[in-house]
């Protein structure tokens, strides 16, 4: 495999804000990414450097193996949705799915039909008077239907129900079934979008907190229930990353069981179970670690 | 990865084409850029003729023979197509890099939509003039389309000077709506402040030499020279635009 995205110190500041700082990672070619991190994060910012959108103040990023700024070579292999995405005033949904294929060589423009059936999309209306939602589905569909060799998706699916959130995922993993590329999904919806991704990178603070395969990181961690005592004993000095109490009833999580540990366990009496990777993020990313609360 | 040198692959899409993908952008709903201003400018003229007719029909004979020749109903479009352009740079700039365009393809594509639309103006504008001669200015005397100084001016010349006036103000719209993408409100201060310097400078040296040189500039050229002097002014105003757009980053 190749790298297709190539991120060394890369650093972006504004004023004293520092919105991405000494990042490093490498993208392989040909999987989903998720980029996952609170508000404020960084994602965007990242992925504004990634397709040369912004300019790093230190630091470089690669894309194809070369700088994105100002670059039709990797330009026009890429296609970068986010939700914040600006029209023309006098836009209609069908000027946007017009002019889409001039800017993006795959763009099939039968499957950005199929995909404005599916979302129900009124294409005659003005963008600028379209809910949330429906311009979340029009990026969505250009984001799609351009099969970009390098698809980055900003929280394509912002303002977007539940019923939506799911034909998406199911069409991009259609669509990703049958033309392989890579993809780049940035969003704060982790467990919904969790199956999707065959890699996680975990941005907070500016930082990576995480780079990691998401099978991997999903057994680095397990949530043990049961009796407080149980608990207790069987925990000993393993680090904790989160641990809840509830009356004489405890959960822990921690990182690093065997399988032996686990077994372990389960003959203790205690439940185990996979962390979901939403749990891990949470606890990492300074979510409340510890939270107790005595019975009364 | 090493292997950046000897084989880079070609963009997908030519320069030309990505070139002309930015104009077409600008195009794809012509209402707001193309038909709207004509629709817009027959209807002013439409009301300037029934102004001039109500005047005639009272004043009758004692009119004066160059009465209606000062029109201004025509300058409105100028200023219009400015406005169109400081919008443009706004509302496109983001959009047009969101469809993964370079800075400089966008740029290229957007001063050749406006260098089109200069011609299509031009051309368009001298047309109507010459409708207008024929007709004996509307069969009221009148004159919408040649008002004032270019009453006596050949029609190509009146052509080539609305094409280069539109050229000027597209470009200082352009230049404003760079500013603004660049540096938002800030960018639009720091213009107009330059811009006012730039006009008590002009005004200090008008005062300071009696305004004769000027006036002697423009009485002492022909209306198509003077109009081409605006040309290298409209491109060093285009260079300094490409200038601030190829370092802005795409923002919100």
């Amino acid at each position: 495999m190749t790298a297709i995205i190539e991120a060394t110190g890369l650093t972006r500041r504004f004023g004293d804000v520092h919105a991405v700082e000494d990042v490093s990672f490498v993208i392989e070619e040909g999987a989903i990414c998720g980029l996952l991190g609170r508000n404020g994060a960084g994602k965007t910012t990242l992925m504004n450097l990634v397709t040369g959108q912004d300019f790093p103040s230190a630091g470089k990023v690669r894309v194809l193996g070369e700088d994105p700024v100002e670059n039709a070579r990797v330009l026009t292999r890429t296609c970068f949705i986010k939700e914040s995405q600006s029209y023309p005033d006098a836009y209609r949904g069908r000027h946007v799915l017009a002019t889409a294929p001039h800017f993006f060589p795959h763009f099939d423009a039968d499957l950005a039909r199929r995909l404005v059936d599916d979302f129900d999309l009124p294409v005659d209306r003005m963008v600028k008077k379209m809910s949330r939602g429906q311009r979340s589905a029009l990026g969505a569909i250009v984001g799609i239907a351009s099969r970009a060799e390098l698809t980055l998706l900003d929280e394509p699916y912002a303002g977007l129900d539940a019923v939506a959130r799911h034909l998406f995922y199911d069409r991009l993993l259609e669509d990703y079934a049958a033309h392989p590329r890579t993809i780049v999904l940035s969003t704060h919806l982790i467990d919904e979008a969790a199956d999707l991704l065959d890699r996680v990178l975990v941005i907070h603070g500016g930082r990576i907190e995480i780079d990691a395969d998401a099978d991997e990181l999903r057994g680095t961690a397990s949530t043990l229930v049961g009796r407080a005592a149980d608990i207790e004993a069987f925990v000993g000095t393993r680090e904790v990353i989160a641990r809840e109490r509830i009356g004489g009833i405890a959960s822990v999580t921690v990182e690093g069981l065997t399988a032996e540990d686990k077994a372990r366990a389960a003959s203790s009496g205690l439940e185990v179970s996979p962390v979901s990777l939403q749990q891990l993020i949470v606890r990492r990313t300074g979510g409340a670690p510890t939270h107790e609360e005595v019975a009364r | 990865m090493t292997a950046v040198d000897a084989a880079r692959p070609e963009a997908l899409i030519p320069t030309r084409t990505r070139v002309l993908n930015v104009a077409r952008l600008h195009a794809a709903n012509p209402w707001p850029t193309v038909i709207l201003p004509w629709i817009v400018l027959l209807g002013v003229h439409a009301l300037t003729w029934s102004i001039w007719a109500i005047i005639s029909h009272y004043a009758g004979p004692s009119l004066e023979p160059d009465a209606f020749r000062y029109a201004g109903g025509v300058s409105w479009l100028v200023i219009y197509m400015m406005i169109i352009a400081i919008q443009a740079m706004n509302a496109t700039f983001r959009f047009a890099l969101g469809f993964a365009s370079t800075r400089r393809d966008y740029y290229l594509g957007t001063v050749g939509f406006f260098s089109v639309m200069a011609v299509v103006y031009g051309v368009g504008l001298a047309l109507l003039a010459g409708v207008e001669r024929l007709t004996d200015g509307w069969g009221m005397d009148g004159s919408f389309y040649a008002p004032a100084y270019l009453y006596d001016e050949p029609l190509v010349v009146v052509g080539f000077h609305f094409f280069a006036l539109y050229l000027l103000f597209v470009g200082l719209g352009s230049l404003t709506g760079a500013m603004f993408v660049r540096w938002k409100a800030m960018g639009l201060y720091a213009f107009f402040g330059a811009f006012s310097l730039l006009l008590v400078a002009f005004i200090w040296w008008g005062t300071d030499t009696g305004w004769s040189p000027l006036a002697s500039f423009l009485t002492g050229n022909p209306l198509a020279v003077v109009m081409a002097w605006t040309l290298p002014v409209t491109v060093a105003i285009g260079a300094i635009g490409f200038l601030i757009i190829r370092r802005t980053p795409v923002r919100g």
